[in-house]
């Protein structure tokens, strides 16, 4: 098809043609870096953290009276809870997964502070504790009842067995095998690796090194321990009302002062994240819908104020695809140019969020996906108005001439 | 004139219909988007304490480990909180004017009101001039003195929300409560009262709910209250008892002076760095001298209060409006010459081109206005939908804070959207306004 007749024509009234163009630019921009914003959110949210997270929820509570015994009191909760019906396992710990709030310590090789050193975000469980997460151990085993101790409040005693991720077994074994290592803790109390979980995520899901996890069988200070509980798949929020209800019940000296579901916890501390997702995919539809909007008014009225020109064409021998090819043709031409403009912005303002913001730089398949978007929106957009050239009728040349 | 170009706009939008509600969508598309980012970020940047921000200071030491600084990416900050040892050194030196030594904890309250369950109170464990430093208003009663800080006496401030559900918000002053296993009077209770950022404590989130309450700093150390902030260590504690933890390098306290004048400034910086050097001289502080004093708005940088991804999104937002102002140029020049012929013989009958002008001008700033006020109904909507779906009760008073739109934004937001409406106006209708009469007369 030749494409002379419409460049002289553009060259005539560029105004619209340049308007859409710089309009498909500044969307294609915004489009893939936001697209780029959105998918590397889906991606942080959607990670697997390895543990039960739709069937465990947590009871709170808190010492209240002098019928309050520690560890004695604990245990008799622990066992109310377990013979729940709906209930898998449960153990007392000392902060809640995913939820921004929690304890980590350093280990290291060698005593006093020498050799490599391992970071560890720590839950502190009972023998019950892997199950309770649903973590899968790699190598070794669980700890069993006898290893559980319960220190006093501010000691810095330490387990003497320990299970630990993978990811904690790399950064301290890099290239050998982690299991029944001893490491020691900075004040060169030693612990035995007795297990590996495969994969486990902490308390800070921001944290570079999330999955740096280990857990201690202790059961935890008062101050800070909740009771976690697993239940039967699909039986969780059953399983809540009734250990609200069965602890409820017993008066042994603390107060129950809630129960949350996992799920609840990590929804709310990825809230800002999904709410950036979705706002900037609100943003992109917005975008992309006024666009086609905006491209198929001026289209159509293009072909309105065209429409002797169309009719003298047809007049003198174009077929109604020719005009059709021909509104096409301008529209894919002004959007090529567009994508093309839209491309360098994209990667300009790519390049500003990526040193401004330190966000990871744009990858280029995006630009490709954001102007396959762009081609066809605008191509959807301008269809309706070719078409309606195509059916203007010849007799209209000779009727206003 | 002006009712004349009012009523021609008008009759010119009632005859397209379509194209005048895609132009106002456009315009109130761009404005609600610019809004609802403009609100957050506007909630996140406004000052706590304007009239104060320069004289009250977050006061750190760099008290941290020899072998690495306290933060990897940006050496020469300091740890936010300090070591007990020298929070209490700092505070008991009254070398400020006022100052303030405190954290967060957290005790199980018992109401003793029939029908209020027992809950977990979060605490304020504060020196007495939190108060008078920090504006706090009160509704009822008044803080306590320096003497029931250092030998604590069992007396409280409720916020407003505690004595709402603990006493049903009546004058609760000298009524008892018991927190824990203690029974404390109440000395006085606050007006609702919530800074956001909350500037003076942002460890557990820039915008969370201010305590329930507020017990006197002795109490801290006489309960061993928990710490609910954060407690960062460097080095390895052997400690087994809470004293040991006391004498810990451990940082886990806030430290607040009020320092009217730079003179002061400078002389509690001296004593400040002063104090250092003997603890150096003594062992401790193996790091460079580095004593920081933060106002409220340096502060508030230095914990990056105002996230990256909302900056992120202005840019987002003010390209997203560029996009609908060239929607709306595009649309209002087709609309302007596709009406050339009825302009043609508004000339012809004597407008001169300036009225011409002055009549789209006038269409123009009605697309912008209804397109402004569509917008922030748009934007009021989108805010609470944003409140409703991610707001939880861990953040649901710092969602309700940063999505409450103000006047201010309001105000900005119309002027914006008349402003958008003229930039987009002003070449199609200068445009329209070089039309030659003789042209489209010839056509009728």
């Amino acid at each position: 098809m030749d494409i002379k007749p419409i460049l002289s024509s553009l060259r005539r009234s560029p105004t619209g043609a340049i308007l859409v163009a710089l309009q498909i630019a500044l969307a294609l921009a915004i489009t893939v870096n936001s697209l780029y914003i959105i998918t590397q959110r889906l991606e942080l949210i959607g990670r697997d953290p390895g543990m039960d997270v739709k069937n465990i929820f947590f009871v709170g509570f808190v010492p209240s009276g002098d019928k309050y015994q520690g560890e004695v009191t604990m245990r008799e909760d622990l066992a109310i809870l377990r013979g729940l019906p709906g209930v898998l396992a449960a153990t007392t710990v000392n902060a809640v997964p995913l939820s921004g709030g929690g304890s980590s310590t350093s280990m290291y090789t060698e005593p006093n502070e020498k050799g490599r050193r391992g970071d560890m975000n720590y839950f502190q469980v009972d023998e019950q504790g892997v199950q309770t997460f649903g973590v899968r151990l790699a190598e070794g085993r669980n700890f069993d009842a006898t290893a559980v101790t319960k220190p006093a409040r501010m000691s810095s005693e330490s387990p003497s067995e320990i299970l630990i991720t993978k990811d904690v077994a790399r950064d301290m074994f890099p290239g050998e095998p982690a299991l029944g290592k001893t490491v020691y803790t900075g004040t060169s109390q030693p612990a035995t690796v007795v297990g590996i979980i495969d994969h486990m995520h902490g308390s800070w899901p921001g944290w570079d090194k999330v999955g740096n996890v280990a857990l201690f069988p202790v059961i935890a200070d008062e101050t800070f321990a909740r009771y976690m509980v697993r239940a039967r798949p699909g039986q969780r929020d059953e399983a809540m009302q009734m250990a609200e209800d069965a602890l409820n019940k017993l008066d042994n000296g603390r107060v129950i002062i809630r129960v949350r579901s996992l799920e609840y916890v990590a929804a709310s501390t990825y809230a800002d994240d999904r709410a950036m997702a979705t706002y900037l995919s609100v943003v992109i539809a917005l975008l992309l819908g006024i666009s086609a909007l905006g491209i198929f008014g001026l289209a159509a009225f293009n072909v309105s104020t065209r429409t002797k020109q169309i009719g003298t064409r047809r007049a003198v021998g174009a077929r109604r695809a020719d005009i059709l090819h021909y509104f096409l043709a301008e529209n894919w031409l002004i959007t090529t140019v567009g994508v093309v403009i839209g491309c360098v912005l994209a990667l300009l303002l790519g390049y500003w969020l990526s040193t401004t913001f330190e966000l990871p730089r744009l990858k280029l398949y995006y630009l490709v996906l954001g102007a396959v978007a762009l081609w066809i929106v605008s191509l959807v957009a301008a269809l309706r108005p070719a078409r309606r050239a195509s059916l203007v009728s010849p007799a209209i040349a000779t009727r206003t001439v | 004139m002006f009712t004349y170009d009012l009523r021609l706009a008008l009759d010119s939008l009632r005859r397209h219909p379509g194209l005048s509600a895609l132009m106002v969508l456009a315009i109130a598309l761009g404005i609600a988007v610019c809004t609802v980012t403009f609100t957050i970020y506007h909630a996140m940047s406004t000052n706590p304490i304007p009239h104060k921000s320069s004289q009250l200071y977050a006061v750190t030491l760099d008290t941290w480990s020899a072998d690495r600084p306290y933060d990897d990416d940006k050496p020469e900050n300091t740890p936010q909180l300090l070591t007990y040892r020298d929070a209490t050194f700092l505070h008991e030196a009254k070398a400020a004017p006022r100052s303030v030594i405190m954290y967060k904890s957290g005790a199980l309250l018992l109401p003793e009101r029939s029908g209020v369950k027992p809950f977990n109170a979060n605490l304020r464990v504060t020196s007495h001039d939190f108060f008078s430093m920090f504006d706090v208003p009160f509704q009822y009663g008044q803080g306590w003195d320096a003497t029931a800080d250092s030998e604590p006496q069992p007396v409280v401030v409720l916020s407003d929300e505690t004595n709402q559900k603990v006493f049903a918000g009546e004058n609760s002053v000298g009524r008892t409560l018991k927190l824990g296993k203690v029974e404390y009077r109440v000395a006085g209770v606050l007006q609702p009262w919530a800074p956001s950022p909350k500037f003076f404590d942002l460890n557990n989130g820039a915008f969370e709910d201010p305590e329930d309450v507020y017990v006197p700093y002795g109490w801290g150390r006489s309960l061993e209250l928990p710490v609910y902030g954060n407690t960062n260590c460097w080095k390895a504690e052997s400690g087994d008892t809470y004293q040991d933890f006391l004498n810990s390098e451990c940082v886990w306290l806030q430290y607040w002076a009020e320092l009217p004048t730079t003179a002061d400034r400078d002389r509690f910086q001296a004593f400040v760095d002063n104090y250092a050097r003997s603890q150096k001289a003594a062992g401790r502080m193996p790091r460079p001298l580095n004593n920081r004093l933060y106002d409220v708005g340096q502060w508030l940088d230095r914990n990056e209060v105002v996230q990256r991804d909302n900056r992120v999104l202005i840019g987002i937002a003010l390209l997203f409006l560029g996009v609908c102002l060239v929607n709306v140029v595009g649309l209002l020049l087709a609309k302007f010459l596709n009406a050339a012929p009825l302009t043609g013989l508004r000339r012809a009958l004597g407008a001169s081109r300036r009225d011409i002008v002055r009549q789209h001008m006038m269409e123009v700033l009605v697309i912008g206005l209804a397109g402004g006020v569509l917008g922030l109904l748009l934007a009021i909507g989108g805010l609470a939908g944003i409140r409703a779906i991610y707001g939880s009760d861990f953040n649901r008073g710092a969602y309700q804070r940063l999505t409450e739109i103000d006047p201010v934004v309001v105000v900005v937001t119309l002027a914006l959207a008349l402003l958008a409406g003229a930039i987009a106006g002003l070449y199609p209708a200068w445009r329209i306004g070089r039309t030659a009469p003789a042209i489209y007369l010839k056509t009728q």
